[in-house]
């Protein structure tokens, strides 16, 4: 069970108001990932669901029960920090058994739930090792093992990727996507790659200066951005956002196409541009295009590969029913 | 010249001289440790001057290992460098952990703490032993003629004074005594280098990582368990050194024990030493080979006993 409610939540730091009253509720077995920019208060959010922050006002309930003066080891949640934060001076043996042996729970009983999680982790063979021996990802590994064996009501994680190198990040991706398939545990996920948030979450939550932008699914975001800001934050490469005359044609003040989502071709289009660097990865080509009197610089995507010059012309046509409106204040038009 | 033989070079003449440093008084005094030399002799003048032809093999040896004063020197000296270690390191933790906090007025009460550090250690037993620890006109005089003026004036009260009147009258205790002196010098010194180990050990708190702390928090570690599995094993590195150079130190303390009985029951090695030193050179040295040996001995015993314990 883990079903995490925030009533009205805010966060002062001396005069400094980081989150705003915030209301969010969290279904048991959800994988609910924050996102947002550096500094927007991801972290502090998640630390005070943890207990680890005092709130300046609101409440936090946990399975209907109101934790907010609950310490944080009695809330039943578990987090892995970024720094993965493990005990230098102890074993992975000591270092993923120290919850169960400050619950002073028996020592066979502590070996055998150790055992248990170092086998689903991989880890069998490091039990002896000290943390300064361990690679990043093993590292990592250890501190999840040290969340799993509390069996906790939800996990908590603060950017826990963010220290490893790509390949690994998308390795452990897959192993926390695949852990939350199993144990069907409540899990929050603290992260700025929107990455990360589309491939690993059923809820993001968008954050922005201490204020939710939005809450829904990847997809959701992806094709019915609530506001301007998530519509640029969410997709890779960014959606293009423009306003003026041309926005004017379609009843907006700011319309959005993804790159994606236009069509290119060399003879005829609505819009006529020059190509500026065109990026080849194989699979896709990023065609960054200019002059087209509408913005700076527009981004193209197209499957597979095209051969275009820089300073070539080219005509873009946006795909009619993806383009996404939006009013005066950034609020997007049904 | 190869690659490796231009940094040797290099780094010779630094390396020539640090042996120089110190193996010519190692080599001299195991040197005089093994023939008969002293200052003054009406009867044998040729023991005066070093030579080999006094050579006197393990003499020297076996004269200090029978004098009288030699094995209670030893046991002087431990009991005084393990209190004061046992001591200075306990306090140190405590006194460390507790300032590390944010408080008001934390910067002054820092300088203060570390100020005795400061002082001289003649002046420091100097003072201590007059000021402080004389049984008359001391602190500890002053304090106990006043706790026994206050019980007197207990006495007279009409009814309790009879239960007072059976409570003794308290004897202020003088630490120049044969049994007391190497206590008194247990405590001054143990004031004087407190600071020393709070200085070290709140540097190390100051690096200690937050996120395994709350990660303990999290854990369900109490305050306790804190201390005991994440900072102790953290000041485990600084203790070792703490202990470490002050064993080196005190092994050494000379002045202390000088001022506070002139070595009245309560020498260690050094004193020995010097006090062979006035004429007996031969005996003198080997005395000094002996307390090389002890301090090898007690280094390594303690680095291990630090070690062991806090590392798990
Ligand atoms: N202890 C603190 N005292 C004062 N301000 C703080 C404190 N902790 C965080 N802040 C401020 O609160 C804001 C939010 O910080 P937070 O760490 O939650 O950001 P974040 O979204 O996690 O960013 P990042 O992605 O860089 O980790 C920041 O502006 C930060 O400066
Ligand atoms: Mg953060």
């Amino acid at each position: 069970m883990g079903r995490i409610v925030l009533d009205q939540v805010s966060k002062k730091f001396g005069d400094v108001e980081v989150i705003p009253p915030l209301d969010l509720t969290i279904e048991d077995g959800e994988f609910a990932v924050f996102v947002g920019p550096s500094g927007c208060g991801k972290s502090t959010l998640l630390r005070m669901i943890a207990g680890l922050e005092d709130l300046t006002s609101g409440n936090i309930e946990i399975d209907s029960e109101v934790v907010t003066e609950v310490p944080p080891s009695k809330r039943g949640l578990a987090m892995v920090f970024q720094s993965y934060a493990l005990y230098p001076h102890m074993t992975v043996r000591k270092n993923i058994g120290f919850p169960l042996r400050m619950e002073k729970m028996a020592p066979d009983e502590i070996d055998k739930r150790v055992e248990a999680a170092a086998q689903s982790l991989n880890l069998i063979d490091y039990l002896d090792r000290k943390p300064g021996q361990l690679s990043g990802g093993q590292r990592q590994r250890v501190a999840i093992g040290r969340a799993i064996v509390r069996d906790p009501s939800a996990f908590l994680f603060d950017e826990p990727l963010s220290n490893l190198d790509a390949a690994l990040r998308v390795g452990m991706r897959l192993e926390i996507s695949e852990m939350h398939e199993r144990m069907q545990t409540t899990m929050i996920y603290v992260t700025h790659d929107q990455v990360e948030a589309m491939t690993m979450a059923n809820k993001i939550v968008v954050l922005q200066a201490g204020v939710i932008e939005q809450v829904g699914s990847p997809l959701d975001l992806y094709h019915k951005p609530q506001n301007v800001f998530v519509a640029g934050f969410i997709g890779s490469p960014k959606m293009n956002i423009f306003s003026g005359s041309e926005a004017e044609k379609h009843g907006a003040h700011t319309i959005g196409i993804r790159p994606e989502h236009t069509d290119v071709s060399m003879t005829d289009g609505t819009w006529e541009g020059r190509v500026g660097v065109a990026e080849h990865l194989g699979s896709d080509t990023f065609i960054h295009v200019h002059d087209t009197g509408l913005t700076d610089m527009i981004t193209v995507r197209i499957t597979g590969d095209i051969s275009v010059k820089h300073g070539d012309k080219i005509y873009l046509t946006p795909q009619a029913d993806q383009i996404h409106k939006f009013d005066a204040k950034g609020q997007r038009i049904a | 010249m190869s690659d490796r033989k231009l940094p040797r070079l290099l780094q010779a003449p630094a390396v020539l001289l640090l042996l120089v440093w110190m193996l010519i008084p190692l080599g001299m005094t195991l040197y005089f440790s093994f023939i008969r030399y002293v200052l003054n002799s009406l009867r044998r003048p040729e023991w005066t001057s070093p030579s080999l032809s006094n050579w006197r093999g393990f003499g020297n040896y076996e004269f200090v290992l029978k004098s009288k004063d030699f094995l209670l020197a030893i046991q002087n000296s431990l009991f005084i460098v393990c209190s004061i270690l046992f001591l200075t390191v306990i306090l140190g933790v405590l006194i460390a952990v507790l300032i590390n906090k944010a408080f008001p007025g934390q910067g002054v009460v820092r300088v203060l703490l570390i100020s005795p550090f400061f002082v001289m250690p003649a002046v420091n037993a100097v003072l201590w032993i007059n000021m402080i620890l004389d049984p008359v006109l001391g602190l500890q005089g002053i304090a106990v003629a006043g706790i026994n003026e206050f019980l007197d004036g207990l006495r007279q009260i009409p009814v309790l004074g009879g239960f007072f009147s059976l409570w003794p009258e308290f004897e202020p205790v003088s630490f120049r005594a044969t049994q007391t002196s190497a206590i008194a010098v247990i405590m001054m010194v143990t004031w004087q280098w407190t600071p020393f180990a709070v200085l070290i050990f709140m540097t190390s708190l100051q690096s200690e990582d937050q996120q395994q702390k709350e990660a303990a928090v999290l854990d369900g570690a109490s305050t306790w368990s804190q201390f005991r599995f994440l900072t102790l094993p953290h000041l485990g590195r600084p203790i070792a050194i703490v202990v470490m150079i002050q064993a080196i130190f005190h092994l050494s303390l000379y002045a202390e024990i000088e001022i506070v009985s002139r070595g009245n029951g309560n020498k260690n090695l050094p004193y020995l030493i010097g006090e062979f030193a006035n004429n007996n050179i031969g005996a003198a040295s080997a005395t000094g080979i002996f307390a090389v040996i002890l301090a090898n001995f007690v280094a390594i015993f303690l680095l291990r006993m630090v070690g062991k314990t806090l590392m798990e």
